[in-house]
């Protein structure tokens, strides 16, 4: 397999390492992490919480800077946030409360000075591709869990990035939302075939929806193993009760678990 | 009838009670009606009050203080509750302090305010001022408390310049608090500048209520403390509209 790191799409890491100093105490909070994700390939980082998983995805999208490491991104090195290559979705849909769906969508465009009549027809196209276009002049405080997650990813997209970086997006979703918000988000990525790489503790919803997961460890995060997800795509719930995904589901736990 | 339409109708029958038993109480001599004048009278004494041009010059004058004084106390008292509390070092050391002066009562410091700047405009205008700085600084500190870590956090993953989150984060996020700052800073205000001129004043609304006191004029002390309830509410719940609209924002 050949990886043309140049590729748009493509994420590659090497030697990344992240000390956190604070009160005179330091921790080693990233340890040697180097990985390669191809282009337009859907793959989790799990490990167990405090492993670093979040602050790697944070580095990825510029917000912070390793201690010391290269990060490239579509060929080109990450050193601050680059929204139009980048795209994030964090735990917390962190949608503006005081702007509508819409407008929320709309923000990154905005910030860009974007023409209004693009920026309108930009965050409508994205709000259809996350099945909300009938909600796009609702507020946050109108919207369902689901929903509001539904609409950070259509901010995440409006720029149309190469790749996604999401954060534990469902995290804090009701199971039968997380599950159904799963299904969404494999539609979408298979629409838009975007590099998606996504945090989770989840390690079903990390099989489920990957090709491949990244598994670390905790303190220093270190990477332990890159599973491959051999199920067939498109993925269905029927799926998570076949013996090959207990056996995928055992084998990242034993991981975790040591 | 709806339990909200219960509570309304609730509210105006307390409110009519009161307005009647004011009225009915000094007629039926269960009070002086001299202490209490019913409130046909007052009203019809503010009306004539309101005729005259002395007493508005009167009421413009407290109106002029209580605005400057309002003027300089909330942005001033604003900007310096944002730079405190935006600052760690800034925020430990004035923090404790200002919620220590916050708690001292305003109005012993009055005498001062008359030796440092006599009976003066300026002295109306400086101990409005203090009367009200403290209240929005602490407001001040709130505000800023209630900008969200992520909210910064997806403008500045989205390239937002430090004045497009300035503009489109921090004053969206304020607003609500800020709002709330408002409406307490005039609370305060308009009582420190009524206040002084009670105490030493040659005009303003709060020198004739203090001499109105003085001179047994039941009337006319009765009728300004009726204008003066009714601009104070009018004023809060104006600002009170505003931010229930925003409400949703503080989540």
């Amino acid at each position: 397999m050949t990886i043309d790191s140049a590729h748009q799409g493509a994420v590659e890491v090497s030697d990344l390492n992240h000390v956190y100093g604070a009160n005179g105490q330091t921790r080693k909070v990233l340890d040697g992490i180097s990985l390669k994700v191809e282009s337009g390939k859907f793959v989790s980082i799990v490990g167990p919480s405090g492993c670093g998983k979040s602050s790697l995805l944070m580095m990825l999208a510029g917000l912070t800077r390793p201690t010391s490491g290269a990060i490239r991104a579509s060929g080109k090195p990450v050193d601050k946030p680059d929204p139009q290559r980048i795209g994030v979705v964090f735990q917390d849909a962190s949608l503006y409360p005081w702007l509508s769906a819409r407008d929320n969508v709309e923000f990154p465009l905005s910030l860009r000075g974007v023409d209004k009549a693009v920026r309108r027809d930009k965050a409508m196209d994205a709000l259809a591709l996350v099945g909300l276009e009938a909600f796009a002049e609702n507020f946050p405080h109108e919207l369902s869990g689901g929903m509001k997650q539904r609409v950070s990813i259509a901010r995440g997209l409006v720029q149309d990035p190469p790749i996604l970086l999401m954060d534990e997006p469902f995290a804090a979703l009701d199971e039968q939302t997380r599950i159904s918000m799963g299904d969404e988000l494999l539609r979408i990525w298979d629409k838009t075939r975007k590099t998606v790489i996504f945090v989770t503790h989840g390690l079903s919803e990390a099989i489920y929806l990957s090709d491949e997961v990244l598994v670390m460890s905790g303190r220093p995060g270190r990477l332990l193993d890159r599973v491959e997800i051999d199920l067939p795509r498109p993925r269905n719930l029927e799926m998570m009760s076949t013996p090959r995904f207990a056996e995928l589901r055992e084998l990242l736990w034993q991981q975790i678990k040591s | 009838m709806s339990p909200k339409a219960v509570t309304i109708v609730a509210r105006l029958a307390i409110v009519l009670a009161v307005f009647g038993a004011w009225e009915l109480a000094p007629r039926i001599d269960l009070v002086d009606i001299r202490l209490l004048p019913p409130l046909s009278e007052v009203l019809a004494t503010l009306a004539q009050l309101l005729s005259t041009a002395k007493f508005w010059s009167h009421l413009g004058v407290t109106l002029g203080e209580t605005l400057v004084a309002f003027l300089i106390a909330v942005p001033l008292g604003a900007v310096l509750g944002i730079l405190i509390a935006e600052s760690r070092f800034a925020s430990e050391v004035f923090k404790p302090l200002v919620f220590f002066v916050f708690s001292i009562p305003k109005s012993i410091f009055l005498p001062i305010f008359i030796l440092l700047f006599g009976i003066t405009f300026t002295q109306k205008i400086a101990f409005g001022v203090f009367s009200t700085i403290f209240i929005v600084m602490m407001t001040a500190f709130a505000a800023i408390d209630s900008v969200r870590e992520d909210h910064l956090r997806v403008a500045r993953s989205y390239g937002a310049t430090m004045f497009q989150t300035v503009m489109r984060v921090y004053l969206p996020s304020m607003t609500p608090v800020l709002l709330e700052a408002i409406r307490l800073a005039m609370i305060f205000n308009f009582t420190g500048i009524l206040l002084a001129e009670m105490y030493a004043s040659r005009e303003g609304l709060g020198n004739l209520i203090g001499a109105w006191g003085q001179g047994y004029q039941l009337k006319e002390l009765l009728a300004a403390i009726l204008l003066v309830s009714a601009m104070s509410i009018l004023f809060n719940e104006f600002i009170r509209y505003y931010e229930i609209k925003c409400e949703h924002w503080r989540s």
